[in-house]
């Protein structure tokens, strides 16, 4: 199993820090599409709509760095700016980043960190999706939606998921690997 | 109070709220990080933006689960009461916590290896430089007439490129100045870890778990 270096450790850092800032923007379309959304009751979706861009940083960094590890200290990472940048959900997100990062690092334990293809990020979308969903229905209260409704927000979720840290982060890295830049 | 016992702290209490449903306790927990956080000084505006913020997306989520749900009223008033106190939570360590010291803190007080609290600070130090880049990536692709939004792969990879230059400069600058991975250190600063942080830690925990097991509503 490979360990951490220094490189390596200031590589997920600073990856982590770039999603943070690319993220930022994203925070008044998630304040505008929650105000769209909240008059009929339907809050929830635009965080679900929006949940694949704040987890991307876990399969980016574990397709990227490939150590054990690498998936969560991402995420997590990429809480810890949030927080210090001034998010306001200060720390609940490094308990998200902890939780969403493991989510996604499951997928890439699964294939005993050996393989780095479709199979794994679709795997790794999944696991996220299961970990975050569950987390969701103690934290956020979801346990009391009617079935159908959580059904729903399943699977919005799961697209969302699916097409940022899956179909997303495989373009990226289909590009890094033309420039002959990642690790086999 | 010692950073990482006071990160500890805020964890597991975030942790233990979230699976119970104790109205009273995340509001205890509310007023006590509110008075806490005007005894450290934080700005009013910054006060404002912490209510109204949660206010708003925990109102939303509530009339949410009212219209597609089968939530009590006691159920609703535990959630919102709950998005409100891990944001005033949060809000205190954000606002009286150092990075630097809670790095040193790690380190020196949990034992976090030494390569792991160097490498962060030296990344967190370029975090202008990386917010320039951003921008930069941005202007340079405009000026072809590309425009690259939060979706655009091209974005990501110009962003990892960046990232594995600078890692790999900054390590070597490291190495450069005589780091070395699991050697043993001296530090310039030492941040106290004293009984009374202990007690503050254990004191806190005990008066959080009273209050969620007695039958407060």
């Amino acid at each position: 199993m490979k360990r951490w270096h220094i490189r390596d450790i200031i590589l997920v850092t600073i990856l982590a820090i770039f999603m943070g800032v690319i993220f930022w923007v994203i925070t008044p379309l998630y304040s505008a599409l929650t105000a769209v959304f909240a008059p009929m009751g339907l809050q929830p979706l635009a965080n679900e709509i929006l949940l694949g861009v704040w987890t991307m940083a876990g399969p980016l960094a574990g397709f990227v760095i490939r150590i054990p590890g690498a998936a969560t200290l991402g995420e997590l990472l990429g809480a810890v700016v949030e927080m210090f940048l001034g998010g306001i959900w200060g720390a609940s997100t490094l308990i998200s980043g902890v939780v969403q990062g493991f989510g996604s690092e499951l997928g890439f334990m699964a294939t005993r960190y050996r393989r780095y293809n479709w199979v794994t990020l679709t795997l790794s979308a999944l696991t996220t999706t299961l970990v975050t969903f569950a987390w969701s229905l103690a934290r956020e209260g979801y346990s009391a939606y009617h079935l159908g409704f959580l059904l729903l927000l399943f699977a919005v979720r799961f697209a969302s998921v699916f097409v940022f840290g899956g179909i997303l982060t495989k373009l990226i890295t289909n590009l890094l690997d033309r420039a002959h830049v990642l690790k086999h | 109070m010692n950073p990482s016992l006071k990160l500890a702290l805020l964890v597991l209490v975030a942790l233990e709220i979230s699976f119970t449903h104790v109205w009273t306790v995340n509001v205890a927990l509310i007023v006590v990080s509110l008075i806490l956080m005007v005894w450290g000084h934080v700005a009013f505006k910054r006060l404002a933006m912490l209510t109204l913020i949660p206010a708003f997306f925990g109102g939303a989520l509530v009339w949410s689960l009212t219209l597609r749900g089968t939530a009590s009223s006691h159920f609703l008033l535990v959630i919102f009461t709950r998005m409100v106190a891990y944001v005033y939570m949060g809000g205190w360590f954000a606002q009286t916590t150092n990075p630097l010291t809670l790095t040193r803190s790690l380190e020196q007080n949990a034992k976090l290896p030494s390569k792991f609290a160097y490498g962060f600070l030296a990344a967190f130090n370029l975090m202008p430089k990386i917010q320039a880049e951003v921008a930069t990536i941005k202007a340079a692709a405009l000026m072809r007439g590309q425009v690259l939004h939060f979706w655009s792969p091209q974005l990501y990879f110009k962003v990892i490129l960046a990232a594995m230059n600078w890692s790999d400069q900054l390590a070597a600058a490291m190495t450069s100045h005589g780091f070395v991975e699991d050697a043993p250190r001296t530090h310039a600063t030492e941040i106290p870890l004293v009984t009374r942080d202990w007690i503050m830690l254990v004191g806190s925990l005990v008066l959080v778990q009273v209050g969620l097991f007695i039958g407060l509503p």
